[in-house]
């Protein structure tokens, strides 16, 4: 029953976007980021998953079957796979330039709170 | 100490204890809960539609398992499609890294030495002097100014010398401790798992048929690092991570994929073509230029991510550092003239 991943990444983005809107605290408002993030991991992972699928390798197939039956066969997505991959890596990246502007941001306004952060209203 | 510092470092006190017992600030929870739940709502009934798990492959899967071992000697379809189908993507994808470290360099970057000298803080200081000499720095600010050096430099904390090394520090030290090392135990853990982890991630990169090569393996190496600099304390590794040293490779790791991608439409007429003959199945150099690719790309994601997340842990404060002597310095602090 992979709807149940699905849904279950669907109710971290809802919980992600929940903590983007009504939160004031930056850092959390990171986390709420950091956690939308997270909910695409899994959806991406749950998406690859074909039932009694083995990992995508075609290092020693099953007796009597070629590396080339078993592109045909019952083997979990690559691609999507390869996408969680990536997206991992440049999730770190992008959460530390959140972390690092919230940081400056604490620095000069001495506060966390996005609505004390002033600065930019007309 | 004057009267007037006195008030002021009570009134910080009396601040902090407020903010500490502050309750959580939240912006119109209700519409915030309304339209997060609309959002699942529309993607939770998307989700109805979307292929399950007994869908076939798609296309694009199929064909990248297919020519996997034909075309790139490859057992690992993930790395194939990484570094070779899906190579240009990659490409793309890595300077997206670059920007992100770029741009986490830019706003973290502390003060620093520069070749012309634009002296404005001492400048301003001298006019400040001239001007208005009965300005000084309170009692709180000389306190955050003397616990951030003590945090920052290699002083010796209040109370005692600093031991010469972590594992030399004796052993239930009375609080408040600087957090330089973790204790006894963690220390000798780490010593155990971080050559386990140091080989784990370089195998991934050595051979071809682990899923991600470079990718995973950078995240590694930067997990050893963080481990050491967790337990050791900032010191241990500041000789390995240092901006000049760090900055650099990051750059040749970024210019060697370039050059692997680019000498594909050199050689064999079209960007991130295989350009290196084919070593056979299940060796390190199986795939040709996947692993040439995927060993620069351990080079850009390794030391990128720890530009990023050590440029994070190292952030000061980005006002002027303050003259060795601060009790006597100049109102505000001031810089030394270069």
């Amino acid at each position: 029953m992979i709807l149940a991943n699905y849904l279950a990444a669907v109710a971290l983005f809802g919980v992600g976007l929940y903590v983007l809107l009504t939160r004031r605290n930056l850092i959390k408002i990171v986390m709420g980021l950091s956690l939308m993030e997270a909910s695409t991991y899994l959806f991406m992972v749950s998406l690859a998953y074909r039932a009694g699928s083995t990992a995508p390798i075609l290092l020693s197939p099953p007796a009597g079957k070629t590396a080339k039956q078993l592109a045909h066969g019952n083997v979990a997505d690559p691609v999507l796979q390869n996408f969680c991959l990536t997206a991992v890596v440049i999730g770190v990246a992008v959460t530390s330039v959140f972390l690092s502007v919230v940081v400056r941001i604490a620095q000069h306004y001495r506060t966390l709170d996005a609505d004390r952060v002033r600065a930019m209203r007309g | 100490m004057t009267r007037t510092s006195i008030d002021d470092g009570r009134a910080l006190d009396r601040a902090a204890r407020r903010e500490a017992t502050e309750r959580e600030p939240l912006h119109r929870p209700w519409i915030g809960a309304l339209l997060a739940a609309g959002m699942a709502a529309v993607l939770g009934v998307a989700m109805w539609r979307i292929p399950r798990e007994h869908a076939p492959l798609p296309l694009i899967a199929r064909y990248a398992l297919e020519i996997a071992i034909p075309r790139w000697k490859l057992t690992e379809p993930v790395n194939e499609i990484v570094y070779g189908t899906r190579g240009f993507d990659t490409f793309g994808e890595t300077f997206l890294l670059l920007a992100a470290v770029v741009s986490v360099v830019v706003i973290t970057r502390s003060r620093e030495p520069r070749r012309g000298y634009f002296g404005e803080s001492a400048a301003g200081a001298r006019e400040q002097q001239r001007d208005d000499p009965k300005v000084g720095s309170d009692a709180a600010e000389r306190e955050a100014r003397s616990a951030e050096r003590r945090e920052q430099d290699d002083q010796a904390p209040q109370g005692g010398e600093r031991a010469e090394t972590p594992d030399a520090t004796p052993l239930g030290t009375p609080a408040p401790e600087t957090a330089e090392a973790m204790t006894v135990v963690v220390r000798n853990a780490i010593r155990v798992v971080l050559p386990i982890l140091a080989v784990a991630g370089l195998y991934l990169v050595t051979w071809g048929y682990s899923p991600g090569g470079g990718f995973p393996a950078g995240a590694v190496i930067l997990g050893v690092l963080l481990l050491v600099y967790a337990s050791y304390g900032r010191r241990k590794i500041s000789k390995v991570i240092r901006p000049g040293l760090i900055e650099p490779l990051e750059l040749a790791g970024a210019g060697l994929i370039i050059m692997t991608e680019f000498l594909g439409l050199v050689f064999r007429g079209s960007f991130s073509a295989n350009w290196l003959p084919l070593a056979p199945m299940m060796t390190p150099l199986s795939g040709g230029v996947a692993q040439l690719f995927s060993a620069a790309e351990l080079i850009e994601v390794g030391t990128g991510l720890i530009i990023a997340v050590f440029a994070l842990l190292g952030m000061t404060h980005d006002w002027v550092r303050d003259d060795d002597d601060t009790s006597a310095g100049p109102p505000g602090g001031g810089e030394r003239e270069r």
